[in-house]
């Protein structure tokens, strides 16, 4: 098995926990992170997560800082990989950064954008269903 | 027979004039009366209902609004989101003005492809959730405990899709509720 630069496994276990660093107070209620906070980047397709290991919660803010940028980094939506693939979506290591992993496989509809669009929202909801809301 | 006539001042600046009426005592009061009465107290209560229902809905307006103005430049999120766009947010405005009092008005949320996301959330396992873009059709998907689905419905600004109303109302406990209130 492949070792990355940040010493993780390239293939990312069933029980590993991934953050989904939160960025807008929309994202989220006090019930629970929303869809929406999972949705995938129009440009390539997929949606960036931190693969939040045993660490302390200093180095998730950390990582979650630097990704943020300018931006405010209200929180962190944590949940297992299981999840991810039991929504039927993969997550796949990405680095550099350190850490870092995609999740994809959404579906897609080319002839349909509106249906593509029901379908990753079934996804993402799984996927809320599943995600702890920790606040910075 | 004593009155008073007061004014509701509407958040639009629209004025209208109520007038309240004190209930008939006394045994020498005419059927007329009472019927004037109980006529006046039914348009009292018509109009108290719509100032509520404006309240709710106007705050629900101006929080898209605000939605709008908060992720009107691209790559609001740092990962190449596109700004909200000006028909999702006509549209979204349109569908809230169209939901019937009973239903619960949603929260809403920004999608990184210029869509709006209206949820209504009872718990982190009973979800209904609607994208509002470009396009005049809704997508939709919901959460039912350990079932869920998705679809997608026309809207033609004039009328919600009842497959649309019957999620909500399925979500939220609809029928519950008004049980609940009767």
């Amino acid at each position: 098995m492949s070792v990355l630069s940040s010493g993780l496994p390239e293939h990312i276990d069933d029980e590993e926990n991934l953050a989904r660093f939160l960025t807008s107070s929309s994202h989220f209620n006090s019930i629970m992170v929303k869809a929406a906070a999972f949705f995938p980047n129009p440009s390539d397709g997929q949606t960036s997560v931190s693969r939040h290991g045993a660490q302390p919660s200093e180095t998730l803010w950390e990582i979650g800082s630097h990704a943020a940028g300018t931006r405010t980094l209200h929180g962190a939506a944590i949940f297992k990989a299981q999840h991810v693939r039991e929504a039927m979506l993969d997550v796949l290591a990405k680095e550099p950064p350190p850490r870092h992993a995609n999740i994809t496989n959404w579906p897609t509809s080319a002839k349909d954008s509106d249906l593509e669009r029901a379908q990753r929202k079934e996804c993402a909801l799984i996927l809320a269903r599943h995600a702890i809301l920790l606040r910075r | 027979m004593p009155g008073t006539i007061s004014k509701i001042k509407y958040a639009a600046g629209l004025t209208v004039a109520t007038l309240t009426v004190a209930p008939p005592c006394g045994h020498a009061i005419s059927s007329e009366a009472r019927l004037v009465y109980a006529r006046t107290s039914e348009v009292q209560d018509f109009a108290e209902q719509s100032q509520a229902l404006f309240g709710e809905k106007a705050s629900a307006i101006s929080q898209i609004h605000e939605l709008a103005e908060e992720y009107a430049e691209q790559n609001w999120d740092g990962e190449n989101a596109l700004a909200i766009s000006p028909t999702a947010i006509q549209t979204a405005i349109d569908f809230i003005r169209l939901l019937p009092k009973d239903i619960p008005l949603p929260e809403f949320a920004p999608e990184p492809d210029g869509a709006i996301s209206l949820d209504w959330i009872e718990s982190r396992h009973k979800v209904f959730s609607l994208s509002i873009g470009e396009s005049n059709r809704l997508a939709f998907a919901w959460l039912d405990g350990t079932s869920q689905g998705h679809g997608v419905e026309y809207f033609d600004g004039e009328e919600i899709p009842s497959k649309v109303l019957y999620g909500i109302k399925d979500t939220m406990n609809y029928e519950r509720s008004l049980l609940r209130a009767a």
